[in-house]
């Protein structure tokens, strides 16, 4: 690096062009296989290689006599000792040992067996009869625990829920039976998290029922979920340890958006620019606040503070980091101190107030701004001379200052702090003559 | 609303003040307590009173007498904002201090609650404040980091003057029980709202006083404070002032942006007709 600079040549550019293309190139090309084929794959190389692709090609071993006979073979995985012939790779005259390779696949699932004394002993049940437990029972053993399946078959009509449960309730009563202690089986999952029929009822509902959402339901949820999240994080900033549980969208659903009572209409997150944002902002407002002042009254005791803070983020809360700043800065332009110094409950409405104002102070100007960009582009096309907006638009830097520090009609306390500034106190001029010349324009083109 | 329970004993009739801060023995209620803990118990809604206080410390440089391990003499406290007696409302309050302290955890039981120390490190203090049962069972902790030196650091230190650092809040309750704001309705260092049009409270003599209170004998404002020479003003009048001059300027420039705004509308519904035309 050091060498390049004192040469002063951006050597490493032109070197960097030449090893990016090589290694593009090697990216691209596949061995063995075309690269359409290689791009059904995803293009990319493997992590692991499933296939040599040199072993594609060189397969034929040259020392190695191979035939093929048709013979019979039988599976151990079946019970009925069928004979059933297929072809067979013979390698130099002998054939292969072994089980029908596919037979190690038949693996089934292990059903608790219980005799007919067992069942009187601990698994009777008011719900279920015997007979209906020991059809179960052969169910579940063909289908390998396929509860789905098994409720399809089941001869009367049973929920899967019900048939989980009395499969599991069984399986884990013979399990505690047959425990020489109930210690040996406490680590059985069976035994640790049995199956609750309940839940798992609720849990499938909710499901079913976020499954089935409009997209407008999911919509009002977000919302919801959004404000109630707000909410818990107010409270829990005031309760600390204590964790309040708000109703989960799965298992609420459109409910939810119902007790909640959010109107969804004013917590629209559209931004409608053709309406002046600050009809949008008081109704978000309004109802961070009100949220706000609800999770206030739950504590039993908090600070002014602390209640300031949290307006003031609700507040703040529409609107960007970058406006934050620009608001903070507004307020130390105007000599106001970012956290009150007496926070009162009056001080604090003021203040918040005040916050309130300056933004909608910015989203204001924003807004002309942007009216003012359409009305250049406006007048370049159909006017030649326009001296008016591009004046204007230069001096967009010192439109960042609203407000210069030294206000002097703004009390004579702000005045004193600010003496050793030199900059005198004047409101900033800039949008005054711009406002006149658009005025003469029109008058001169009438 | 209250069912004034007449059925009460006569002993009741001798303690007809709502002074709270007399001794009182404890009342004893013989019938209907029942309804006695829910009028005690009944919180009322829309009427959020609030504590205005100060917290923080005074710290004095020892001057010649410093040494390494202790240079200041500090106190921290909590007060009244009009150095009222808080105690009407809390009951104790727990200062944690640094772990190099010896028993960092201090407790005061009466007010003023204050504390005082010699050292020389800056940290942050814990004062945690346990308010009455009756009131909140739930305590409200502060923080405030001690401050020894001063800002300034060119100046010389003076043993006379010392550094003081002191923070204003208000501690709020929105649902207080009738009970307590019966109790404090007249005090000086509880701001108390306008209760609700036709809401009277119950006379006193039914609720019963917590039977601390009967004990303190000592004062517990700190209008005479031997450091309340040092003690901030913290004047809400100023802060308001302050604030309605920015929302003043404020506005005059809303209205302003609204004027040009609407200006600019206007033009460029004139350009619209004259290009459609």
């Amino acid at each position: 690096m050091d060498a390049k600079d004192i040469l002063g040549l951006p050597k490493n550019s032109i070197t960097q062009e030449k090893k990016s293309r090589p290694q593009k190139d090697s990216q691209r090309k596949p061995d063995g296989i075309s690269r359409e084929v290689y791009a059904l794959t995803g293009g990319f190389p493997p992590l692991i290689p499933a296939i040599e692709a040199s072993q594609l090609k060189k397969r034929p071993p040259s020392d190695e006599k191979i035939t093929w006979q048709w013979l019979p073979f039988t599976n151990s995985a079946r019970k009925d000792n069928l004979h059933l012939y297929h072809w067979v790779r013979i390698v130099n005259g002998v054939p292969p040992t072994g089980d029908y390779s596919f037979a190690k696949y038949n693996k089934s699932v292990d059903i608790v067996k219980y005799t007919d004394e067992e069942y009187e002993k601990y698994l009777t049940d008011p719900m279920w009869t015997k007979e209906e437990t020991d059809q179960l029972f052969e169910l579940c053993q063909s289908f390998d625990l396929r509860f789905i399946v098994i409720a399809d078959r089941f001869p009367s009509s049973r929920t899967v829920e019900e048939l989980k449960d009395r499969y599991y309730s069984v399986a884990r009563a013979m399990l505690a039976a047959r425990a020489p202690s109930p210690g040996d089986i406490s680590g059985h999952p069976l035994v640790k998290e049995p199956y609750n029929v309940s839940q798992e009822t609720e849990r499938k509902r909710a499901l079913s029922m976020v499954l089935s959402q409009t997209k407008q339901q999911e919509r009002k949820d977000a919302e919801v979920l959004a404000e109630a999240k707000r909410i818990t994080e107010s409270r829990m900033v005031a309760r600390g340890a204590e964790e309040s549980e708000l109703p989960v969208p799965s298992n609420a659903g459109p409910e939810s958006a119902e007790r909640a009572a959010i109107p969804s209409d004013t917590v629209s997150p559209s931004a409608n620019v053709q309406h002046p944002s600050a009809a949008v902002a008081p109704s978000t407002i309004t109802v961070d606040n009100a949220s706000i002042l609800a999770s206030l009254r739950m504590l039993r005791v908090y600070l002014r503070t602390y209640a300031l803070d949290q307006m003031v983020q609700a507040a703040s809360s529409s609107a960007g980091l970058r406006t934050i700043k620009r608001v903070e800065q507004t307020l130390q332009e105007l000599g106001v101190n970012l956290k009150p110094r007496v926070p009162t409950k009056a001080v604090c409405a003021e203040h918040l107030e005040l916050r309130r104002e300056i933004l909608t102070l910015l989203n204001l100007q924003k807004q002309l701004q942007y009216k003012e960009a359409e009305g250049s582009s406006y007048r370049d096309g159909s006017y030649g001379d326009t001296p008016g907006t591009p004046k204007h638009l230069s001096h967009g830097g010192d439109q960042d200052r609203i407000f210069v520090p030294d206000m002097n009609f703004a009390g004579e306390r702000i005045g004193k702090r600010d003496q050793k500034r030199k900059a005198p106190g004047r409101l900033s001029e800039a949008p005054l003559p711009a406002h006149k010349r658009p005025r003469k324009l029109k008058a001169a083109d009438l | 609303m209250i069912n004034s329970s007449s059925s009460k004993q006569v002993g009741q009739d001798q303690q007809a003040t709502s002074e709270p801060r007399s001794p009182r023995p404890k009342i004893k209620m013989v019938k209907s307590e029942e309804s006695d803990k829910r009028i005690l118990n009944k919180k009322l809604k829309d009427v959020e009173i609030s504590i205005p206080i100060v917290y923080g410390n005074v710290s004095f440089w020892l001057g010649k007498k410093a040494s390494e391990y202790q240079s200041h003499k500090w106190t921290v406290y909590v007060r009244g904002a009009t150095n009222e007696d808080i105690g009407v409302v809390i009951k104790r309050v727990v200062f944690q201090l640094h772990s190099s302290f010896k028993n960092p955890t201090r407790v005061v039981e009466s007010p003023p609650f204050e504390l005082s120390e010699a050292g020389w490190g800056e940290f942050e203090i814990a004062i945690t404040l346990y308010f009455h049962i009756d009131l909140c069972d739930k305590p409200l902790t502060l923080y405030h980091h001690l401050k020894l030196y001063p800002e300034d650091e060119s100046g010389p230190m003076s043993s006379k003057k010392p550094v003081v650092a002191e923070c204003f809040d208000e501690i709020a309750f929105p649902e207080p029980s009738e009970g307590f704001l019966v109790r404090v309705q007249n005090h000086p260092a509880v701001n108390v709202p306008r209760l609700p049009t036709g809401f009277t409270l119950p006379p006193p003599e039914l609720f019963v006083v917590p039977f601390e209170d009967a004990n303190r004998k000592k004062r517990g404002d700190t209008k005479d404070h031997p450091l309340s020479q040092w003690f901030m003003n913290f004047s809400e009048a100023d802060e308001l002032l302050q604030l309605a001059a920015a929302r003043q300027q404020v506005q005059a420039y809303l209205a302003k942006l609204r004027r040009q705004i609407s200006m600019i509308d206007g033009q460029h519904q004139q350009l619209k007709t004259i290009s459609d035309s």
